[in-house]
C-alpha cells in the first residue's frame, strides 16, 4: 500500500512533465512569435514586411522538414535534401526556359526532386550503403551539377532565372498556406492513421525486432524518401515562386536546417515511436524565427556571427530539455 | 616471408593500381603528374591534409559518433594560432613553427570543449556536433568579421613551409607514429578499441568511459588543428566568412579515404591504410591539376563523390560480387550468409 501512495504521485509528476516536455516547443514559438513583435514594434520596423519575409523562409524549410520527418523516424537521416531543392530549382528554371512551359516545369521539379530521392533510398536499401555516406555523396554531386548548370547559363556571380510574371500570380500567402496545409494533412494522415507511419516509428524505435515481425525495411525507407522527395519538390517550387532566380547558394543550408528545426520542434533525432510531424513545422518557424530576431537585436556584419552563436546555444539547450528523461548509463551515440 | 609479402602486397595493390592509371592518364595528357617541385610541394602537403583529417573524422566516426564539427575546428584553431602567432611574432623569423604549436593547442581545447558539451549534455553526438559547429563558425566569422584571414598568414616564414616538401613529409610522419602509439600501444587505445566493440559491457567491466571520449575529442581537435595551419599554409589565407554549416566541406573530403583506408587496413595497421588512402587521393588530386582546364571544380567534387559511391558499392557487396564469379553453389552460400 505504502508502495502505491509513493509511486502514485511520482507518476502523475511524470506525466506533467512529459506534458510539458510536449508542449515546449509550442510554447516556445509563440514566445518567439512575441519576442518578434516586441523588437519589431520596438525598433519602429514595418510587422507586416517582417512576418512575410519569416514566413517566406520558413514555409520552405517547414515543408522540407515535414517530408523529411519520414527519413528521420526511421532512425536515419539526409544532409542531401538542400542540394536536391537546388537541383529540382536549377533544373526546373531551364525546363521553363527551354520550353516556356509552367506545368512541364512544375512536372520537372517534382520528378527530379522525388527521383533524387529514389536514387539515394536504391542506393542505401539495394546496395547495402549506409544512409548517410550515400546522402553524402548525393548533396556532392547534386550542388555541384546544379553548379555546372548555373555557371553556364548564368554566369558565375549570376544565376539562372524565369521572367518574374511566370510565377507573380502564385506568390501569395493564402496559396502558400493552402499548400503547407494539405501537404502537413497528408503527412499526417500517412504517418498517424496508416500502417505506414506505425511501422515506420517501429522500425526507428527498434529495427531488428521490426524486422523479425516481417516488416520490410527496404519498402519503408523508399517510402519515407519519397515523402521527403515529396517535400523537396513543393519547397524548390515555393522557393522559385518566391524569388524566381537560383543561384549555387540557393537552399544550401536547408539540408543541416533540418535537423536542427526538427530537433527544436521536439524530435528526437534518433527517430522511433516519439517522432511527430508537427515537429518540423513548429521547430522550422521558430528556427526562422529565432534567427530573424537575432538579427534585429544585433545590427551590423558581426551580428551574424553572434547570432548563430547564440541560436546554437538555444538549440543545444532545447534538446538537453526535451531529452532530460531519456539519460542512459552509457553516452549516446 | 610469404606472410609478409602477401600482406605487402594486398595493402599496396590498391595505391600501386592508382599510380598506374593516373600517370597514364597524365601521359595521355602529355603531361607528368608531378612536373614540378611546385606540384610536388602540394602533393606532399595534400596527402598531409587528407590522411590527417581521415584520422580524425575516424577516431569518433568508427565510434559511432558522427562529429559535423571537424572542418569549423580547424578553421577557428587556425585563426586562433594565427592571431595569436601575430600579435607575438608579427610575422617574423618562427612565426610558421609557432602558429603550428597554438594551432594545435587552440584545436585540443576546442576539441575537448566540444567533447566535454557532449559528456555533460549527454545528447547524441550528431547534434551535439550540429550546435557546436554553429557556434565554432559564429566565433570565427565574428573575430574575422567574415572576411579572409591573409596578414596574418602571409609571410615568408608560412611561405617557406608550404614550400618545402620536407615539412609536410615530417608531419605526416609524427602525427602517424603519435596515433599510432597512442591508439595501438597505450591503455587509452584499448580503452578506446573495447569502447568500440562493446560500450555497455565495457563500461560494465570498469572502463572509465568519459575520460576516454575527452581524450577522443581533443586529439581529434588537435589533428584538425594541423590540418588548419597547412591549409592556412597552403592557400595563404583562412576563409573566416563560412556561416550555416559552410565549414563541413572540410570533412566530406575524408569519407572516400576513410573507406579506402578501412578496406587496405585489412593487409596493414589500420592509420597506414589511411596514409596509403590519401596518397591515392594526392595523386587524384595533381591528376585534377593537370587537366585544370578540362576538369573544374565541380567536376571534381562529382568524380569524388561517385568514386566513393562506386567504392561503396563494391566494398559493401563484395562477397555477392567474388560469389557471381565462382558460380552458383557459391551464390547459394553467399545468399544465405
Amino acid at each position: 500500500m505504502a508502495k502505491t501512495k509513493i509511486a502514485a504521485p511520482s507518476a502523475a509528476s511524470y506525466r506533467r512533465r512529459q506534458m510539458l516536455i510536449t508542449l515546449l516547443p509550442l510554447l516556445a514559438l509563440g514566445v518567439l512569435f512575441a519576442a518578434l513583435c516586441a523588437v519589431v514594434s520596438t525598433k519602429g520596423y514595418r510587422l507586416d514586411m517582417y512576418l512575410e519575409i519569416i514566413f517566406n523562409e520558413g514555409v520552405v524549410l517547414a515543408i522540407v522538414a515535414t517530408g523529411a520527418i519520414f527519413i528521420y523516424t526511421l532512425g536515419s537521416f539526409d544532409i542531401s535534401l538542400g542540394a536536391s531543392t537546388l537541383f529540382s530549382a536549377a533544373l526546373g528554371v531551364q525546363t521553363y526556359n527551354a520550353t516556356g512551359s509552367l506545368p512541364l516545369m512544375i512536372l520537372v521539379i517534382f520528378a527530379v526532386a522525388i527521383g533524387c530521392s529514389l536514387l539515394s533510398s536504391v542506393l542505401a536499401s539495394v546496395f547495402h550503403i549506409p544512409v548517410f555516406v550515400t546522402t553524402v555523396a548525393m548533396m556532392s554531386v547534386l550542388s555541384a551539377i546544379a553548379a555546372q548548370i548555373i555557371t553556364t547559363y548564368g554566369g558565375a556571380l549570376g544565376g539562372i532565372s524565369i521572367p518574374g510574371e511566370v510565377v507573380k500570380p502564385l506568390d501569395k500567402p493564402w496559396i502558400k498556406i493552402v499548400i503547407l496545409i494539405a501537404f502537413a494533412a497528408l503527412c499526417v494522415f500517412i504517418f498517424n492513421f496508416t500502417k505506414i507511419g506505425r511501422r515506420q516509428k517501429f522500425l526507428g524505435g527498434n529495427p531488428v525486432c521490426a524486422q523479425l515481425t516481417g516488416i520490410d525495411l527496404n519498402k519503408y525507407a523508399i517510402i519515407a524518401f519519397v515523402m521527403a522527395g515529396l517535400g523537396v519538390g513543393i519547397g524548390a517550387f515555393l522557393t522559385l515562386v518566391y524569388t524566381p532566380s537560383v543561384n549555387t547558394g540557393t537552399a544550401s543550408s536547408i539540408g543541416m536546417n533540418i535537423i536542427v528545426a526538427i530537433v527544436f520542434g521536439g524530435m528526437p533525432i534518433s527517430g522511433g515511436a516519439r517522432s511527430r510531424i508537427y515537429a518540423a513545422l513548429v521547430g522550422g518557424f521558430s528556427y526562422i524565427l529565432l534567427n530573424n530576431i537575432l538579427m534585429l537585436l544585433i545590427e551590423g556584419n558581426a551580428g551574424y556571427g553572434i547570432s548563430q552563436i547564440i541560436s546554437a546555444v538555444f538549440f543545444l539547450a532545447v534538446v538537453y530539455v526535451t531529452g532530460i528523461n531519456y539519460r542512459t548509463q552509457t553516452l549516446p551515440r | 616471408m610469404n606472410n609478409v609479402l602477401k600482406k605487402a602486397a594486398g595493402a599496396l595493390a590498391i595505391p600501386v593500381i592508382v599510380a598506374v592509371v593516373l600517370n597514364v592518364l597524365c601521359a595521355l595528357g602529355g603531361r607528368a603528374m608531378l612536373a614540378s617541385k611546385t606540384s610536388f610541394d602540394n602533393f606532399v602537403v595534400y596527402t598531409a591534409i587528407v590522411m590527417i583529417t581521415t584520422m580524425a573524422l575516424s577516431i569518433n566516426l568508427n565510434s559511432g559518433r558522427f562529429d559535423f564539427s571537424l572542418g569549423a575546428m580547424a578553421v577557428l584553431s587556425a585563426v586562433i594560432g594565427a592571431k595569436l602567432s601575430y600579435v607575438l611574432l608579427a610575422g617574423g623569423p618562427g612565426s610558421a613553427t609557432l602558429m603550428l604549436v597554438l594551432t594545435v593547442l587552440a584545436g585540443a581545447v576546442l576539441g575537448l570543449c566540444s567533447g566535454g558539451l557532449y559528456v555533460l549534455l549527454r545528447i547524441p553526438p550528431i547534434i551535439t556536433s550540429l550546435g557546436v559547429t554553429l557556434i565554432y563558425e559564429g566565433i570565427t566569422y565574428t573575430i574575422t568579421g567574415g572576411r579572409y584571414m591573409m596578414t596574418e598568414v602571409q609571410n615568408a616564414d608560412m611561405a617557406a613551409f608550404a614550400g618545402n616538401w620536407y615539412w609536410g613529409l615530417l608531419i605526416i610522419v609524427a602525427v602517424l607514429a603519435g596515433i599510432i602509439v597512442l591508439f595501438d600501444h597505450t591503455r587509452f587505445g584499448v580503452d578506446y578499441r573495447a569502447l568500440k566493440e562493446g560500450q555497455r559491457v565495457s563500461v560494465n567491466t570498469g572502463i572509465r568511459e568519459v575520460p576516454n571520449a575527452l581524450g577522443c575529442y581533443a586529439v581529434c581537435g588537435a589533428l584538425m588543428g594541423i590540418v588548419g595551419f597547412l591549409n592556412a599554409a597552403r592557400n595563404t589565407n583562412i576563409n573566416g566568412g563560412s556561416l550555416s554549416f559552410g565549414s563541413i566541406g572540410i570533412m566530406f573530403t575524408a569519407f572516400l579515404p576513410m573507406f579506402i583506408g578501412g578496406y587496405i587496413s585489412r593487409w596493414c595497421n589500420e592509420k597506414i591504410g589511411y596514409l596509403l588512402a590519401a596518397l591515392c587521393m594526392s595523386m587524384l588530386n595533381s591528376t585534377f591539376a593537370v587537366y585544370a582546364n578540362q576538369v573544374n571544380a565541380s567536376m571534381q567534387s562529382i568524380i569524388n563523390a561517385v568514386l566513393l559511391v562506386l567504392f561503396l558499392i563494391y566494398l559493401n557487396n563484395e562477397y555477392r560480387i567474388a560469389s557471381f564469379f565462382k558460380g552458383p553453389r557459391a551464390q547459394r552460400k553467399a545468399a544465405q550468409g
